[in-house]
């Protein structure tokens, strides 16, 4: 066991604090409250992504044969470490990097990697993830928007709900039901979002404009060539997919980033001499360093090729953990910071109570603990 | 950063696991509240496992690891002084050692007996002695440790330690209380989880109800996290790493611990189910150094200043 950086990680982050730190406007902390699915994020996102692929940081862990360098996991932790504790001026841009581009180089046909990697890897493209469905939440298997095969196309009809950047997306990755096998009926297809029959629906939310969604399926037709792997491949791939997103959202380390700030802040107004706020304060820290060293551990098994099992659950509950300490002890001793005094803080908190729904309900997290790490019998169904 | 075990660390845990083997059946009838053996300790000393720290190629990670796998043992150990600690005294330091807060020796000592070298640690000195028969009793404690009390006042008997930090044992205690615990944690979970497995109410395992499972779940949660600190403090001896883990660990130890009992029921009120002696060596370690208001102190002074 090695728990130091290696010179050429020590230096790759540094060149991207460098690169943000030369890039990012002057009003990026106040700029980055609008959330990473606002219109303004969004198009900000654009222009900075297409910088960090100028400087080859969009997908530097991609296979260097599609646009990548081919650098190991840890790089891409590093990359998203050092973009999330900046707030995340990908906005929704870091889904392609971290798992729609990964899992369409699994499982895409040659046809939609020529379509759809180059867009990604220049910083263009914005997905939205077509999962939820208002009767389908953590029971994604109970899902019932349906594609009927029509020749060489599918016709779709349906509904998706609490679906971030549907707004402003080009392209959704659906999730949709192709026979009536409660999983293995389940199929993905790719849909562009000028698909006539699709309607969008912004839902006001908590964590910032633009981010929820209701969309409907009136009817689309879709070909065929759009579905991604087979029919009935879906739940195969997802897993695939859940497996990145959980790991790509490193919430531990802006977790930690904010608990810092709001220490920071603390002792510049005194307040920071209280053993009962310095001790909850090493709380927080601990469950982030806690986060950190479990995502850590499934990072390391990936870098060595072996296969991600059920501890990135594990490394996900214990990201919940910190993000709501961490938030919890902003709350309680530094409630300004939830107002336009702080703005990292604040842009911190709106998006922290994400931590426990997104990429799979914490509970289901802990089902999939008790199940396939403790190995204890399953409950009756 | 590469957290795979060496060729070396694989081979002395397995040499563990090999040696331990006879010791690993938990008694499942009135095992007391500590199991000690005499014999597994010696075989443990002259198998050098806990001199690994002293080779720098090894080094506390080494130590740290054989700690832990130690302690998901039914028998307690003294290893994490032993094999941390030590280090800094020299090889020629009679076992077992006995880590005790300056003003703090009235307590019951873990492993205090006559022989054993007491390692008294101040804010600015660190002194020992070799405890002598007269000078320590033993004590019939609820904890899961053979414990003693001192009969006399350290002041009074102890040699100063000139070249050894304060700073520097509170840090390898620290660290050796993270990765106890991570073993002990490991060992109750993993012995809760057999229980309520088989044990059958309501026509289905205990097990089958969520109310256990996600409970059962954090704990997985949390002792995942205790060893992770605790090998990354013996990987950078750094004193808010080591105070961060050792925080950790009292804290989930406090979270886990009755909930490790109410799992297994009136059973879990018996000497006749074995966990005990994995939770009352927890509730040992949930007040050592100070308990958690003290590693928190010491986490948030290392961190923030």
């Amino acid at each position: 066991m090695n728990f130091e950086w290696t010179p050429e990680e020590a230096a790759f982050r540094q060149r991207l604090q460098d690169f943000l730190a030369v890039t990012l406007p002057d009003d990026w902390e106040r700029f980055s409250q609008h959330g990473p699915a606002s219109p303004a994020l969004t198009k900000y996102a654009e222009t900075f992504c297409g910088k960090l692929a100028e400087e080859g940081l969009l997908t530097p862990h991609w296979p260097k044969a599609i646009g990548g360098q081919g650098l190991d996991p840890w790089h891409q932790a590093i990359l998203a470490e050092e973009m999330w504790i900046a707030g995340e001026p990908r906005g929704g841009q870091y889904m392609n990097v971290n798992w729609v581009g990964p899992t369409l180089i699994k499982y895409g046909s040659a046809d939609q990697q020529a379509r759809y990697l180059p867009p990604i890897s220049e910083g263009k493209a914005l997905w939205c993830q077509g999962f939820s469905e208002p009767g389908s939440g953590s029971d994604l298997a109970s899902l019932r928007t349906r594609a009927v095969l029509d020749g060489d196309n599918y016709r779709v009809s349906g509904q998706k709900i609490w679906t971030s950047y549907a707004g402003l997306a080009d392209t959704c990755f659906l999730v949709c039901r192709t026979s009536d096998d409660r999983k293995k009926g389940i199929s993905i297809l790719l849909v562009p979002m000028d698909t006539p029959g699709i309607t969008v629906r912004q839902i006001p939310s908590l964590i910032g404009e633009g981010d929820i969604h209701e969309v409907f399926f009136d009817d689309c037709v879709v070909p065929v060539s759009a579905r991604l792997g087979d029919e009935g491949q879906a739940w195969e791939i997802i897993g695939y997919s859940l497996t990145n997103e959980r790991l790509g959202i490193p919430r531990y380390a802006l977790a930690r980033a904010a608990l810092d700030r709001a220490v920071s802040l603390l002792q510049a107004q005194a307040e920071f001499a209280s053993e009962a706020v310095k001790l909850e304060a090493a709380h927080a820290a601990a469950l982030c360093e806690a986060a950190r060293m479990a995502s850590y551990a499934i990072i390391d098994c990936r870098s060595r090729g072996e296969a991600i099992g059920a501890e990135s659950s594990s490394a996900r509950f214990a990201t919940v953990m910190a993000e709501r300490k961490v938030a919890e002890f902003v709350v309680e001793y530094l409630p300004e910071a939830l107002a336009d005094a702080h703005p990292y803080l604040k842009m911190h908190h709106q998006r922290g109570i994400v931590a426990g729904i997104a990429a799979g309900a914490a509970e289901i997290q802990l089902n999939i603990i008790a199940t396939d790490v403790l190995k204890l019998p399953r409950e009756p169904r | 950063m590469d957290l795979a075990l060496s060729s070396d660390q694989i081979a002395i845990l397995d040499a563990i696991d090999s040696l331990a083997k006879p010791y690993a059946a938990a008694p499942t009838h009135e095992a007391g509240f500590a199991m000690v053996s005499d014999a597994l300790d010696r075989e443990l000393a002259e198998g050098g496992f806990l001199d690994v720290a002293f080779d720098p190629d090894l080094g506390a990670v080494s130590a740290a690891l054989i700690i832990e796998r130690l302690a998901r043992l039914p028998y307690a150990i003294e290893a994490a002084a032993s094999a941390l600690v030590r280090p800094l005294l020299g090889d020629d330091v009679s076992r077992p050692l006995c880590l005790v807060m300056e003003g703090k020796h009235a307590r019951p000592i873990r492993f205090l007996k006559a022989g054993a070298t007491v390692i008294v640690t101040g804010h600015e000195t660190v002194s020992s002695f070799t405890v002598s028969q007269d000078q320590a009793r033993a004590e019939d404690t609820l904890f899961g440790y053979p414990m003693g009390t001192l009969l006399i006042d350290p002041a009074t008997v102890a040699m100063p330690c000139p070249d050894v930090s304060p700073e520097a044992v509170l840090v390898r205690w620290r660290v050796g209380l993270a990765a106890e615990a991570a073993g002990l944690l490991a060992a109750a979970l993993g012995s809760t989880a057999t229980y309520v497995t088989d044990r059958q109410q309501f026509g289905r395992p205990l097990a089958t109800f969520q109310a256990i499972r996600h409970r059962l779940a954090e704990a997985q949660v949390r002792t995942n996290g205790v060893y992770w600190l605790a090998m990354k403090a013996a990987g950078t001896l750094d004193p808010g790493d080591a105070a961060l883990a050792a925080l950790h660990a009292q804290e989930s130890a406090r979270a886990t611990v009755y909930d490790f009992h109410q799992f297994l029921g009136a059973m879990g009120m018996t000497l006749e189910h074995p966990l005990h002696l994995w939770t009352y060596r927890l509730k040992a370690l949930i007040g050592a150094l100070g308990g958690r208001g003290a590693q928190g102190l010491a986490a948030a002074d290392a961190i923030w200043g």
